[in-house]
């Protein structure tokens, strides 16, 4: 029967490639090319960090190993809790649950097939992040291919496990509580627990690992390096295991693949053995609608009274109430404000000793700030035009324009968007003790960057629609996802060029020189920067509501 | 009224909709009926601007669908075969939003909208989110939605599916006492009775294009030389139903 069920998703998958249109056919090879080329730069990045922790005298190898253990540590936490939320969708809210549960499928199987999506979907993009990483260790270190095969075959294992942690987790809350609550507190409780760790990683200042100075004793130090990082986990097993096969240590290879290969299997067939007894106690409590009784009151919407339009008022307050009673976005709101307090006390901890770097780090924080902005923009502005979902004929045989559409989505965006943009500003402001030209300057890009994020946001989700999708993450991961945030990534790096001028000419004041300012240079910065901005405002916006207006549902 | 001249829907090869014209006037209940495929659900997205025509043109209370699509939507009342609708707003809010949209005055609200829960037996369900609801319950709050906005122009795309028999007598009751007052109903269905007892006029489509077209008279006089009797054998008789009469016996 699982067999089966596999058949129908190669069919699938077949049929979908086998129907691409030319224009999707163009659009995926320029997916698959700058997912390519995402690879190619992390290699490059992970090439530069290995290779220069190689060449540390001494211990140079011990520091390799132990960021190997640290990096598989993170990733088979990673794997963890994305295979509690993705198994959550999967098991209990798929849409062909109702039809396959309805089918004579025995429901061990179903559950197998479920789980074997769940950790598909779980693992694939953070287990496609490590091949660049050991390929990087393995040029540094000059290890032959069977390395590379190695760690391929030991990494299914290690990802299975990684997510069976999640998947059993959520199949025995979902057993204990079952309820469509349940879901709602898993969101919450994952999203807390990725800023728990998220927070732990940070405030441990892994950056010290690099410091043999920051420890007293050196011979402590030594002994942290040497020690297994989580000995029981799955993730030190797999560091032993690609440890042994580049020292060539046949036995112990096997010994930690024979663990990691012998508890995958326990594991899953443990886990197909309690869903049997479990999983439709969950599903079934899982499809029970909440029952929330609201006010039935019938009184002018605060937005009308705040003097917005009348379809504007009205499209936001929809979005208003929808938005915040989505417990998936509040769950989101925890891990921003994790992020922002993380971020600020990285900034506090930067070992800055004079005046000229801190105003200079100030404005730099224009480009780390925007990038924190773009990522939230991806997670909430991106997305907010497709999450009308099915519901989108409502709007769309509705006499409003899609131009208000979008204005509203803007409007929606762009309010909390300025007020991170200002706490990260300010605040990095205050810290640093930046000069006054330095800190009007990186608010004010901020601002502006923020205020361009947001149109681009609306203006990439109006180009790309997708009304039809399950959940969030694949219209973050689309094609248009990936569009939107290289185009912002472009468009900071873009804003940070331009004003580099004038702020290299203000360091020049600084520093005494005599006619540091050149105006014709600062006007045509300015004009650039107003051109940058207008296109980067105007040329998504534009396009994206043409695309809209001429949206097939 | 509505007004289609020539219109034309490709999907790459497939033409959906082929060179259709078709008038319905004022205070008419038009039944749009044809076997799955035929192209009734694409008709009722041209009619309502949720899709743009490869060719020809759609005109909702005299307004051009593709020119003055705000002028047209807004004489507009669709109810689609599967209504999706907010799951995180309660019924009650919805229809507050509907009438918002529409530009429905906000004292027209507070009288309508504990009326129209009550007609559809809605009225404890009003505070609850619409996640909660059955597929029927989510149909009736579509129908009071666009009742509450009184559109000059109804389009329903099979309106009674789902609907329990005291839900559907009240809804066949209030498409009567709208045509009356002048409103245009536009349905498609596959239940022949309704269009029976409903519609005044009745066009069928086979493959995207309008095959017959008349009143039930007209078409059951046009069925009967092949000894056809009521809607359902003109149905047949029409769509090449018989065909699989024997067939269907066998099994």
């Amino acid at each position: 029967m699982l067999g089966l069920l596999f058949w129908r998703k190669v069919r699938t998958f077949v049929n979908a490639l086998t129907h691409l249109t030319p224009y999707e056919r163009v659009r995926n090879a320029a997916f698959t090319l700058a997912g390519l080329g995402l690879l190619v730069g992390l290699y490059a990045l992970f090439h530069k960090l290995v290779a220069y922790l190689g060449t540390v005298p001494l211990i140079g190898q011990l520091l390799l190993w132990k960021l190997t253990a640290m990096v598989m540590l993170a990733t088979f936490m990673m794997v963890a809790i994305s295979g509690l939320l993705t198994s959550l969708s999967t098991l209990y809210y798929s849409f062909d649950l109702k039809f396959l549960m309805n089918a004579p499928v025995p429901l061990r199987a179903l559950f197998m097939d479920k789980a074997l999506e769940s950790l598909f979907f779980c693992s694939w993009m953070i287990g496609l992040v490590q091949v660049p990483y050991v390929l990087a260790l393995m040029r540094v270190n000059h290890y032959g291919v069977g390395f590379f095969l190695a760690f391929i075959l030991l990494m299914l294992p290690f990802l299975a496990l990684a997510a069976a942690v999640g998947m059993t987790f959520t199949l025995l809350l979902l057993y204990l509580f079952p309820s469509s609550r349940t879901r709602d507190v898993v969101w919450v409780l994952s999203s807390l627990s990725l800023t728990v760790l998220y927070g732990m990683v940070r405030f441990a200042e892994p950056e010290r690992l690099i410091r043999p100075d920051a420890l007293q004793v050196v011979a402590e130090y030594l002994a942290y390096l040497q020690a297994p990082t989580a000995q029981y986990f799955p993730s030190w097993w797999l560091t032993a295991a690609l440890k042994a096969a580049a020292a060539g240590k046949v036995a112990v290879l096997a010994r930690n693949a024979a663990l990691l290969y012998g508890s995958a299997v326990l594991v899953y067939a443990g886990l197909t053995a309690l869903a049997g007894r479990v999983y439709f106690v969950g599903y079934s409590g899982a499809q029970a609608g909440r029952q929330r009784r609201l006010e039935l009151r019938i009184a002018p919407m605060a937005e009308r009274l705040l003097g917005l339009p009348r379809e504007l008022g009205a499209l936001f307050w929809k979005e208003r109430r929808t938005f915040f009673r989505d417990v998936k976005h509040w769950s989101q709101i925890l891990l921003i404000m994790g992020l922002v307090f993380v971020y600020l006390f990285s900034i506090q901890r930067l070992p800055l000793d004079n005046a000229d770097l801190k105003s200079l780090v100030s404005f730099l924080n224009v480009g780390t700030a925007g990038f924190v902005l773009a990522a939230l923009g991806l997670r909430f502005t991106y997305p907010a035009i497709s999450l009308e979902g099915r519901s989108w004929w409502v709007l769309g045989s509705a006499p409003v324009s899609v131009g208000a559409i979008m204005r509203q989505k803007f409007l929606f965006s762009v309010i909390p968007m300025t007020a991170i943009a200002l706490v990260l500003s300010l605040a990095t402001n205050h810290i640093l003790q930046a000069d006054g030209f330095s800190a009007g300057l990186s608010t004010g890009a901020l601002l502006l960057i923020t205020w361009t994020l947001a149109a681009m946001g609306i203006g990439f989700g109006a180009m790309f629609p997708m009304f039809t999708v399950e959940n969030i993450h694949q219209i973050e991961s689309s094609l248009g996802g990936f569009v939107y945030m290289a185009s912002a990534l472009g468009y900071i790096g873009a804003t940070i060029m331009i004003l580099a001028w004038p702020m290299q000419m203000h360091f020049q004041e600084r520093f005494g020189r005599p006619g540091a300012w050149d105006w014709n240079l600062v006007g045509y910065c300015a004009a650039l920067y107003l051109v940058l901005n207008a296109a980067a405002l105007a040329v998504p916006w534009s396009l994206g509501r043409r695309t809209l207006e001429r949206y097939e549902q | 009224m509505i007004e289609i001249r020539g219109l034309v829907k490709r999907f790459g090869d497939l033409t959906a909709v082929d060179r259709l014209d078709l008038t319905v006037p004022a205070g008419e209940i038009f039944g749009f009926l044809g076997p799955n495929g035929a192209g009734k659900t694409t008709t009722v997205k041209l009619i309502t601007g949720l899709l743009k025509p490869d060719a020809g043109s759609v005109r909702v209370a005299g307004f051009d669908v593709a020119s003055q699509t705000l002028q047209a939507k807004r004489a507009l009342g669709l109810i689609p075969d599967e209504p999706f609708v907010y799951p995180k707003l309660s019924g009650a809010e919805y229809l507050r939003f509907i009438g918002e949209l529409y530009g429905v005055p906000l004292s027209e609200q507070k009288r309508r909208i504990p009326e129209l829960l009550s007609l559809f037996e809605l009225t404890d369900w009003g505070g609850e989110l619409l996640e909660s609801y059955s597929h029927g319950m989510r149909q009736k709050i579509a129908i009071a939605a666009v009742l509450l906005h009184e559109p000059k122009v109804l389009v329903l795309d099979e309106p009674i599916v789902g609907l329990d028999p005291k839900s559907a007598r009240v809804v066949k009751e209030l498409l009567r006492t709208l045509a009356r007052r002048g409103t245009t109903v536009f349905m498609c269905t596959h239940i022949l009775e309704i269009a029976e007892k409903l519609c005044a006029r009745v066009g069928i489509m086979i493959s995207g294009r309008l095959t017959a077209l008349g009143t039930l008279d007209e078409l059951q006089a046009k069925a009967k030389a092949s000894g056809s009797q009521g809607l359902e054998d003109v149905f047949l008789s029409l769509t090449g139903g018989h065909e699989y009469a024997s067939l269907l016996r066998h099994l």
